[in-house]
């Protein structure tokens, strides 16, 4: 055990925050950092920058154009990123379908596929659930029909996370009504342009649009754009799911809410003394703390193993479950700290360009709004409840 | 000892539940509410007060016929479960109690609040003022008989309509002291107003005066004193809605866990799902109850009857949080949805929290009440 960054991790921190500070645009982490709307373009612009640098596809394999750096200098960049406000990278096509294409996709997708994704040229969307369908996902009623050389596609996916943004999407559909549901999904590669897709909004409890409902009416897909074989796509699906991520604890989100609630409650005072030394509160904020220095640990010690060969399937689930639990604490702890504040709601205060006088410190407008938005973190990506199914199936056998 | 309600009080009860369903039952989505000019629905409000909505708040003293603590409880209970925003608890609960506590003569107000006709505001927030009582740097000053306000007030709740205000302002003093603090009423619209809506879909306002004429109303200990009545009246009061909200909250997550099906079978059937229902049926009770304690001994003297509102404020900010994250967890997607109601009811339960004082701070006065 050795608790110290190296020499050479600490170099490669610098030159993380270096490089951030040369290459990511002032107004840009100023619109993250304010909790301002970010435009499409917001995202892509640092992106190419990162995909300039060779710094955008951190979980691929170096051949494909990914890092080849360690565990420790991934969770170092990811920290960095968040520390400095950036905008979050697009996970569809770099985490999620990346991965698959790689293990599964044929050598002309591969081809075609990667370096579009590196580019940003495409913006992917993940067309997995369904209204009928989201913890039970192999319920899916999308249906695919071959038609010789293309697939004619009917169905409604549905929580399309910035697929409005999107111009491409990767579906599970059906392909096989007469079998187990898992042995007839196929996993198809969807242009979103195409006649007969139609994007609408759902808009959250936040008063946002980040989701979307993705009708398909009659939508001709050509078979090239099928991944692997057909009706093999549950597992293609699951891998994707299972994929191991450094992320899924959100640690650096964690860590950098504890040290804004740390700031902010040096400076909000109950009864004349500041919030960090009021003997409630300050206990609150030292739990979270304790909590989170725990799960950094945790989530280290997890993904260290799994770059040892270690299959980290339940380790995942256990750091998705805390971690989702931690990050909804932060923001809980947030909003309690700025007491009445959190009341105002001004929408267009998320407007790129507004320059009214916030009510109270510029910060608080967002606190209420992230909290209520961040229910959703124990909610999206297999809820809290079915990743504990996950762990009681494998680590008990049952 | 028995809880049962009297008669007459069951009677109002359900006078106030239909009437509220008429109007509220129509409403698909509460969020609809915070889009009206005025912030809430000035018929609703007119009506209310004809069918003795608004005195069942206020003492027979001043010509209501309620205002115990019991009354505060039951049409609270209501204004949960129908998410109603006219200004019961701006004016028929703070400004009512408020009003009354100041010693003089306040007969002509109270008629007006009792008729519907006037909404009157209770300003004593500040910006920074967070949930001290006694905390005011809003400034009061005498030349020659009138008095002047200079300062800003926050999160004035339906400021923006009006048409008197009761404000605290610091006579002399410093911004936390007990003493030096007077209540003054200002009649005119000289004062600049921001309104806005509040993240659960009500209206409040910041409303920053510059030498505006106020008329003195009562000042040092028996304005403090108006101060802590005013704000514990209204901690009784968002109690009671908070259990009308738990409730529907509970319901509508009930409701859904028995259609919503997935492996095969509906989502209620699973027992990890069950079990979490009942914990918060559980806590729901215990709010319930504690909500009920602090209703039924609202007359008591001072230390009893704050302790007991303390306890209730406290435990409806846990229970309340709980609520409304199960619930929301429970519903898995559809529960983010602004089109889906259960939103504005876990929004408001959770913002109650952040009104008169939350859980850490009511744990505070409980022990100071229980002389800890
Ligand atoms: C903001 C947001 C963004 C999203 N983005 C995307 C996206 O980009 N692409 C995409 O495909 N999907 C996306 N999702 C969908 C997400 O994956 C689903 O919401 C999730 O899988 C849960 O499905 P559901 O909403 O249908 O809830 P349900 O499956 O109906 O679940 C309702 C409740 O029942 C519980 N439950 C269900 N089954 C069991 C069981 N067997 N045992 C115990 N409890 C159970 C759940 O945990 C939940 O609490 C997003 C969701 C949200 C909220």
């Amino acid at each position: 055990m050795d608790f110290n960054f190296t020499r050479e991790e600490n170099e490669f921190r610098e030159e993380v925050i270096n490089w951030l500070k040369e290459n990511l645009p002032h107004n840009i982490s100023e619109k993250v950092r304010s909790y301002k709307r970010l435009s499409k373009e917001d995202y892509e612009i640092f992106m190419k920058k990162l995909s300039q640098k060779g710094w955008l596809a951190i979980n691929w394999p170096v051949e494909y154009g990914g890092t080849g750096w360690s565990t420790i200098q991934k969770h170092i960049f990811e920290e960095e990123i968040v520390k400095a406000n950036a905008p979050r990278i697009v996970p569809f096509g770099l985490n999620m379908l990346g991965p698959v294409l790689i293990e599964y996709g044929s050598k002309k997708q591969k081809e075609f596929y990667l370096p579009r994704i590196l580019s940003c040229e495409d913006w992917w969307a993940q067309g997995y659930s369904e209204p009928g369908s989201g913890s039970d996902l192999a319920s899916l009623k999308t249906i695919a029909i071959d038609k010789g050389d293309h697939y004619l596609v009917n169905g409604q996916k549905t929580w399309t996370t910035l697929g409005h943004f999107a111009n491409k999407i990767f579906c599970l559909v059906k392909t096989n009504s007469k079998c187990k549901p898992q042995e007839g999904i196929s996993f198809l590669l969807i242009d979103i342009k195409s006649s007969g897709v139609e994007v609408k909004p759902i808009i959250t409890l936040d008063g946002e649009h980040e989701v979307n409902e993705v009708w398909f009416t009659d939508v001709k897909v050509p078979k090239e754009n099928l991944l692997g074989e057909e009706n093999k796509g549950w597992t293609y699906a699951k891998y994707l799911l299972t994929h191991e991520r450094t992320g899924i604890a959100g640690v650096p989100y964690s860590k950098s809410a504890i040290e804004h609630l740390k700031k902010i409650s040096s400076t909000i005072y109950n009864n004349g003394i500041p919030l960090i030394k009021d003997p409630i509160f300050s206990s609150q904020i030292a739990e979270l703390e304790i909590d989170i220095n725990a799960m950094e640990i945790f989530n280290l010690r997890t993904v260290s193993a799994a770059s040892e060969g270690k299959a980290p399937a339940m380790e995942s689930s256990l750091l998705k479950i805390k971690g989702s639990i931690i990050r909804q604490k932060t923001c809980d702890l947030l909003r309690k700290a700025i007491g009445p504040m959190a009341l105002p709601y001004i929408s267009e205060q998320f407007d790129e360009g507004w320059n009214e006088e916030p009510i109270g410190p510029e910060y608080v407008g967002k606190i209420a709004k992230q909290y209520f938005i961040n229910r959703k973190i124990s909610i999206y990506g297999g809820s809290n409840e079915i990743q504990k199914n996950i762990v009681a199936k494998s680590a008990f056998k049952l | 000892m028995h809880f049962n309600l009297s008669e007459e009080r069951q009677m109002l009860k359900d006078t106030i539940d239909r009437f509220l369903s008429d109007h509220y039952g129509k409403i698909k989505n509460h969020h609809e509410n915070s889009k009206l000019i005025e912030g809430f629905n000035p018929k609703i409000w007119n009506e209310s007060s004809s069918i003795g909505m608004i005195s069942g708040l206020i003492s027979p003293k001043y010509k209501g016929l309620g205002g115990t603590g019991e009354d505060i409880m039951i049409i609270f209970e209501l204004i949960g479960k129908y998410l109603c925003v006219e200004p019961f608890l701006s004016t028929g609960v703070m400004s009512s109690t408020a009003l009354s506590s100041c010693n003089i003569n306040v007969e002509q107000l109270m008629d007006d609040i009792i008729s519907g006709k006037k909404i009157i505001s209770f300003a004593h927030s500040e910006v920074e003022s967070r949930y001290d009582d006694s905390y005011v740097n809003v400034k009061a000053t005498q030349r020659d008989d009138f008095w002047y306000i200079n300062g800003t007030k926050s999160f004035v709740l339906n400021g923006d309509q009006a048409s008197v205000l009761l404000v605290s302002a610091r006579i002399n003093g410093d911004t936390l002291d007990e003493n030096g603090i007077g209540i003054f009423k200002i009649n005119s619209k000289d004062y600049e107003i921001r309104p806005y809506n509040t993240i659960d879909g009500y209206r409040a306002s910041e409303i920053t005066f510059n030498n505006v004429t106020a008329s003195l109303m009562c000042k040092d200990e028996i304005a403090y004193n108006c101060i802590l009545e005013t704000n514990y009246a209204a901690a009784l009061a968002v109690s009671s809605e908070a259990i009308g909200i738990m409730q529907k909250c509970f319901d509508l997550t009930v409701d859904y866990l028995k259609t919503r099906t997935q492996f095969g079978k509906t989502i209620g059937s699973f027992q990890a799902l069950q079990h979490r229902m009942v914990d918060l049926m559980i806590e729901i009770e215990q709010a319930k109850s504690s909500v009920m304690l602090a209703a039924g001994t609202y007359e008591s003297e001072k230390n009893i009857k704050y302790r007991n509102v303390s306890a209730a404020k406290n435990l409806i900010g846990r229970v309340g949080k709980l609520v409304a994250e199960e619930c929301i967890q429970l519903h898995g997607g559809i529960g983010m949805t602004w089109e889906y109601n259960l939103q504005n009811y876990a929004k408001r339960l959770i913002m109650i929290d952040h009104l008169m004082g939350d859980s850490d701070h009511h744990i505070e006065k409980f022990k100071k009440f229980s002389k800890y």
